[in-house]
């Protein structure tokens, strides 16, 4: 259970990294904490509000909301390095 | 006592009340401070909601119908200050040979700055496109004030807003300021809405345009002229299949006018004609330009709309088929004059000898027979000549009535014993016992066709061959083989005609050398001679044009079957009733 969310938070923090870079790092972290993601200063989330797979999809959401399918686009290829997240998640 | 003590509970009860006073004012306070706060949300959405809805309004005026996404980009930044307060906005537009890099300085910075915006923007659209654009030309400008070098602030906040045309990514807006954390998440969300509904408005025309475009290209891939369109710079625009083959350049992509030119090199200087045209607004046509595909004229012409040129457009116009029809004409007006000119000849010869000598009576009369055996070639010729032309004119005219087809097929037969017995060939019919006594077609034009098939069949005939004339009923449904062994006729067409309505076949089959099969679908063509039945003999050949277009009048069809060496099968049909069709 522990490992699932660990996977989760290191999933969350590539794709925020990614995001920072594509949108900014303002952009990129307010959207994460709205989603209610926690990060430390450099970004790097370090716990989530609340259910784990809920605030996951719910930072997919969040910049889909801001990119469309550039979001999906970026998102992807960073998903399949968690094949057991990617299965349950359609983007 | 009592006075104190009354003092007291007055005093207690002016402190109550004051503290009640007190409280009430604190509560008011803190009642029009939480009023005072949201109205300033009020207000602050309201702005963003403004700001929204005009800078749309702005958008839809200013943009109208433009694909413009630098249009669109500059409308947006045009509208920011009015909303957001920044250093400086930047965009970059992903074009196919650079990028365009653009920045508009709202405060001074130093060129420092405008370096890391710049490079967070590359760093943007390389996470988002998975390429590298650090080496790729880049076109700068920056407007607004001036770059201050003494300045040392660096980026602090930005924000960037990808640019999506369809599913591509056009460009990328960059928001930025030397101040940390300055943007709050309601303006980046409001700006980014703003963005999306742009790109979608050009994309959604951008469609339409596409949707028309795709209408044209496939309706100018499928025109048989070649067609090169070029922009005012003269790079190929639109490019379609037929042109590339007059060209020979079938096989390449990425084409340039230069290649065009390449393969017209020392026919025609296209990259010149084409400025020129251009130039001159005059339309250009080449004359006949041998290409190794065919013949072609070639037409240049300026292209522009209500304002402003848009390029020009090169037309191959194929003429290998006009020339062909053009060759094939003039080697059929040699023939018909060689053929004039043969019995004149023998005319003229016949007559000299017939003026400068003294001849018996007996060589005098074979004389006149063949004068009058020349001038009757040549009657026969310019008949034919005159119908083919009559048939062209649409005045060749049928008078149908009620004839018997058994008649006229004996009548022709006896015309030609003479004929056939001097050509040493056996002349006989086979017709079947059912054939109508009557069958409405017009025994004039009909004896002309049977003269025409008959004729042929003696002459391209061996010696001591045969020549059968057939006719048979074909009930509709029937077997024409069938229908041919119960009549007791040994017919010699192979093909069977079950579908066809109740008709009158006729065949006439000679023994000669018959005809190639390659050659068979020329026979009834009025300008095309088949050299291996004609080449020998002579003849012009017209008379099986002459032949078809009166049965097909009669709404019947005609064909020929042959095996080489042993002999040829002409036959036709006359429908029963009109308007039968094989």
């Amino acid at each position: 259970m522990e490992d699932n969310k660990k996977q989760y938070l290191q999933l969350m923090s590539e794709i925020i990294a990614k995001q920072a870079v594509i949108l900014g790092p303002d952009a990129a972290i307010l959207k994460a904490k709205k989603a209610g993601v926690i990060t430390d200063h450099k970004g790097n989330v370090t716990d989530v509000e609340g259910d784990a797979f809920q605030t996951f999809k719910q930072l997919v959401d969040g910049y889909k909301e801001l990119l469309g399918q550039t979001a999906e686009n970026v998102i992807n290829p960073i998903l399949e390095k968690y094949p057991q997240i990617k299965g349950l998640i359609k983007l | 006592m009592i006075f104190f003590m009354l003092a007291e509970i007055i005093i207690t009860i002016a402190i109550i009340v004051l503290a009640l006073i007190a409280a009430s004012e604190f509560f008011v306070f803190l009642e029009n401070k939480k009023v005072k706060n949201d109205l300033a949300k009020r207000e602050e959405d309201a702005k963003h909601k403004m700001y929204e809805i005009s800078i749309l309004n702005e958008l839809s005026e200013k943009i109208g119908y433009s694909l413009s996404v630098k249009n669109v980009i500059e409308v947006i930044i045009g509208s920011l200050p009015d909303f957001i307060d920044y250093s400086v906005v930047s965009y970059m537009l992903l074009l196919p040979e650079k990028i365009i890099f653009r920045s508009y300085l709202k405060k001074s910075v130093s060129q420092k700055f405008i370096d890391q915006v710049k490079e967070k923007m590359t760093d943007s659209l390389s996470a988002i496109l998975n390429a590298d654009f650090r080496n790729i030309k880049t076109e700068e400008m920056l407007w607004g004030i001036n770059l201050n070098e003494e300045l040392n602030g660096s980026v602090g906040s930005f924000f960037n807003i990808p640019l999506v045309i369809g599913d591509k990514v056009a460009g990328l807006l960059t928001v930025a300021d030397t101040k940390d954390g300055f943007y709050k998440e309601k303006e980046m969300t409001t700006l980014y809405k703003v963005a999306q509904r742009a790109s979608g408005a050009v994309t959604r025309l951008q469609e339409v345009v596409e949707s028309e475009n795709s209408r044209l290209n496939a309706m100018v891939a499928s025109m048989t002229d070649g067609v090169i369109m070029t922009d005012t710079d003269y790079r190929i625009v639109v490019v379609n299949p037929a042109a590339k083959k007059a060209a020979g350049l079938e096989n390449k992509n990425g084409l340039s006018v230069l290649d065009f030119a390449k393969q017209l090199e020392g026919k025609l200087d296209l990259k010149d004609k084409i400025e020129e045209s251009a130039r001159m607004e005059q339309i250009f046509i080449s004359e006949e330009i041998s290409l190794p595909s065919g013949f072609y004229k070639i037409a240049i012409s300026p292209v522009k709309d209500k304002w402003r040129p848009l390029g020009c457009v090169v037309v191959f116009r194929d003429m290998t088929r006009e020339k062909e029809v053009e060759r094939i004409k003039e080697d059929f007006t040699s023939m018909i004059v060689h053929e004039l000119r043969s019995p004149l000849d023998s005319i003229k010869k016949m007559i000299e000898m017939m003026r400068e000598s003294e001849i018996k009576k007996a060589k005098r009369k074979e004389c006149f027979q063949m004068i009058y055996g020349s001038s009757s070639d040549m009657l026969e010729l310019v008949n034919n000549l005159l119908d083919i032309a009559k048939i062209e004119a649409g005045k060749f005219e049928l008078k149908k009535q009620q004839s018997d087809i058994e008649e006229i097929i004996n009548g022709r037969i006896l015309f030609f014993d003479v004929a056939a017995k001097d050509a040493k060939v056996k002349i006989t019919s086979q017709l079947a016992k059912n054939i109508p006594d009557k069958v409405e077609f017009d025994p004039h034009t009909v004896s002309q066709v049977l003269n025409n098939l008959i004729s042929n069949a003696i002459k391209f005939n061996r010696e001591n061959g045969n020549v059968v004339v057939q006719a048979l009923l074909h009930k509709e449904g029937g077997s024409l083989q069938q229908e041919a062994k119960n009549s007791g006729i040994n017919w010699f067409v192979k093909k069977d005609f079950a579908d066809i309505p109740d008709s009158l076949f006729v065949a006439v089959t000679n023994t000669g050398i018959g005809i190639a099969k390659d050659q068979i679908g020329k026979l009834f063509n009025k300008f095309v001679q088949v050299k291996t039945v004609f080449a020998k003999k002579g003849g012009t050949g017209l008379g099986l044009a002459i032949t078809k277009s009166i049965i097909e009048s009669h709404g019947g069809a005609v064909g020929a079957e042959s095996i080489e060496g042993q002999g040829a099968t002409f036959y036709f049909t006359l429908p029963i009733q009109s308007g039968a069709k094989i």
